[in-house]
């Protein structure tokens, strides 16, 4: 599991953890049971630091996504992907309204969008996986 | 906690510029702290006073308990620092200088420095003369860790390094800080303190002019952007703490503290206005403001001391 951060995008660093640990197990990258990087090895590969960590695990344990094994750790919970799928879209929803929200400021019209939201994502499909 | 590092209204001049005037303030154990501030707002006379390199005129400093002026030998034995020109013997390699250094501290700190070189990927061999930058700048920070200190003190430890490096300098600090030990750091990446800093102290002209929590900071701080109908109309008073107000063309620019969001989004329906751009700025956007403001803000005080009235709202919560 790699995190991404981008300090640039404003959204809070332990959010941008949250989201892409329950990203990762809504799309399969980690299974029911497989344990998350402890927060020292995920604070150091991601270079952000440990309190924040500790604190955006804390809320995936709150939420039930990750559930603490004794002695060994952090694991993806029993039903943590089916709540990851539908938070996925809820997530997609509220950059979306962010997104929508500054082209109604800026004049764009609701064809403008549609037609841009084709064209992006017939151009992202040819683009190969990363 | 007995807090790591403690000055009490501390100044230190030179000659007619005031390095440090009347600063204050306490470093928790087991933090990672940034200083902030443009050059020569006293950041680095801040580390020397520190390290006992140079005595304050005036207030009280203790680092881990202990006096500088007094204690400057054991204090530097249970911390470690590294500059941005970091001394080294250019003729000694990479294992002489470790080996050399571990003279000067207990034992187990040639083992150590070892095992950091390895991490760092330092040929023990190689002569520190013929060493990048880059490299350099690892065998200080080996150097300075070797001897697990419970304070690692960095002024500007990164500047014109590569990225890959300061990535290697970022992880040695978080890994400082996850041990409990503590971190304080001189830096100008702005994005990289709002990667690794718990605490942010921003001086400006020898002054304290912030030190809370990153987290409180970038919270309670908003960007709104709102649109006027024409190019006279004047901006209404916005809900919350004003820090900066720019006005561009119709559009008018704040930097807010403690928007209170419902009462703006209530003002802007109830004066017919378009609905606020609302927008969470990065460090560096609130670092700029900050700086700004203080200058006009100092500048406005000179000029009110010499009418005689002044009444500046304090930035600090």
């Amino acid at each position: 599991m790699i995190c991404q951060i981008d300090t640039n995008n404003g959204i809070p660093i332990y959010e941008q953890i949250c989201r892409q640990v329950k990203f990762a197990i809504a799309n399969g990258s980690l299974v029911v049971g497989e344990h998350v990087p402890s927060v020292r090895e995920m604070a150091t590969s991601a270079a952000v630091n440990v309190n924040t960590v500790a604190r955006s695990y804390r809320d995936l344990q709150a939420q039930g996504v990750l559930v603490s094994i004794r002695g060994t750790g952090l694991a993806v919970a029993m039903d943590a992907p089916e709540k990851c799928r539908s938070e996925r879209l809820e997530m997609i929803r509220e950059r979306l309204r962010y997104i929508l929200r500054e082209a109604i400021q800026n004049g764009v019209s609701s064809d403008e969008i549609h037609s841009l939201v084709h064209s992006e994502w017939a151009e992202l499909q040819r683009e190969p996986p990363p | 906690m007995e807090p790591v590092i403690r000055l009490s209204s501390v100044s230190k001049r030179f000659g007619r510029v005031k390095a440090l005037d009347n600063v204050s303030l306490n470093i928790q154990p087991g933090t990672v702290c940034a200083v902030l501030g443009s050059n020569g707002a006293g950041k680095s006379t801040a580390i020397r006073l520190l390290l006992g390199f140079e005595s304050a005129d005036k207030g009280d400093i203790e680092v881990l308990g202990m006096n500088p002026k007094t204690h400057a030998l054991e204090i530097r034995s249970r911390v470690g620092y590294v500059s941005d020109s970091p001394p080294l013997y250019d003729w000694m390699t990479v294992d002489e200088i470790g080996w050399f250094a571990a003279g000067f501290y207990p034992t187990g700190y040639q083992a150590e420095y070892e095992k950091l070189t390895k991490r760092f990927d330092l040929h023990p061999s190689q002569k520190i003369k013929g060493l990048s930058k880059g490299t350099r700048a690892k065998v200080a920070l080996s150097l300075a860790m070797a001897h697990r200190p419970q304070l690692l003190i960095m002024d500007e430890p990164t500047s014109g390094l590569d990225p890959l490096v300061r990535r290697e300098f970022l992880e040695s600090m978080i890994d400082v800080a996850a041990e409990g030990r503590s971190v304080l750091l001189s830096s100008h990446q702005v994005g990289e303190v709002e990667r690794v800093a718990d605490d942010v102290i921003v001086l400006m002209n020898g002054k304290v002019i912030a030190h809370e929590r990153l987290e409180d900071l970038k919270q309670s701080v908003t960007e709104v952007v709102l649109t006027m109908p024409s190019l006279t109309a004047m901006p209404p008073r916005l809900p919350g703490e004003v820090l900066a107000h720019v006005p561009v063309g119709h559009e008018h620019i704040w930097l807010m503290r403690n928007l209170d969001g419902g009462a703006l989004t209530d003002l802007c329906r109830s004066q017919e206005l378009p609905p606020p751009i609302i927008r969470k700025p990065s460090l560096e956007d609130i670092l700029l403001t900050l700086l700004r403001q203080n200058r006009n803000q100092q500048a406005a005080e000179q000029e009110m001391l010499s009418t005689g009235q002044y009444d500046v709202p304090s930035l600090r919560p």
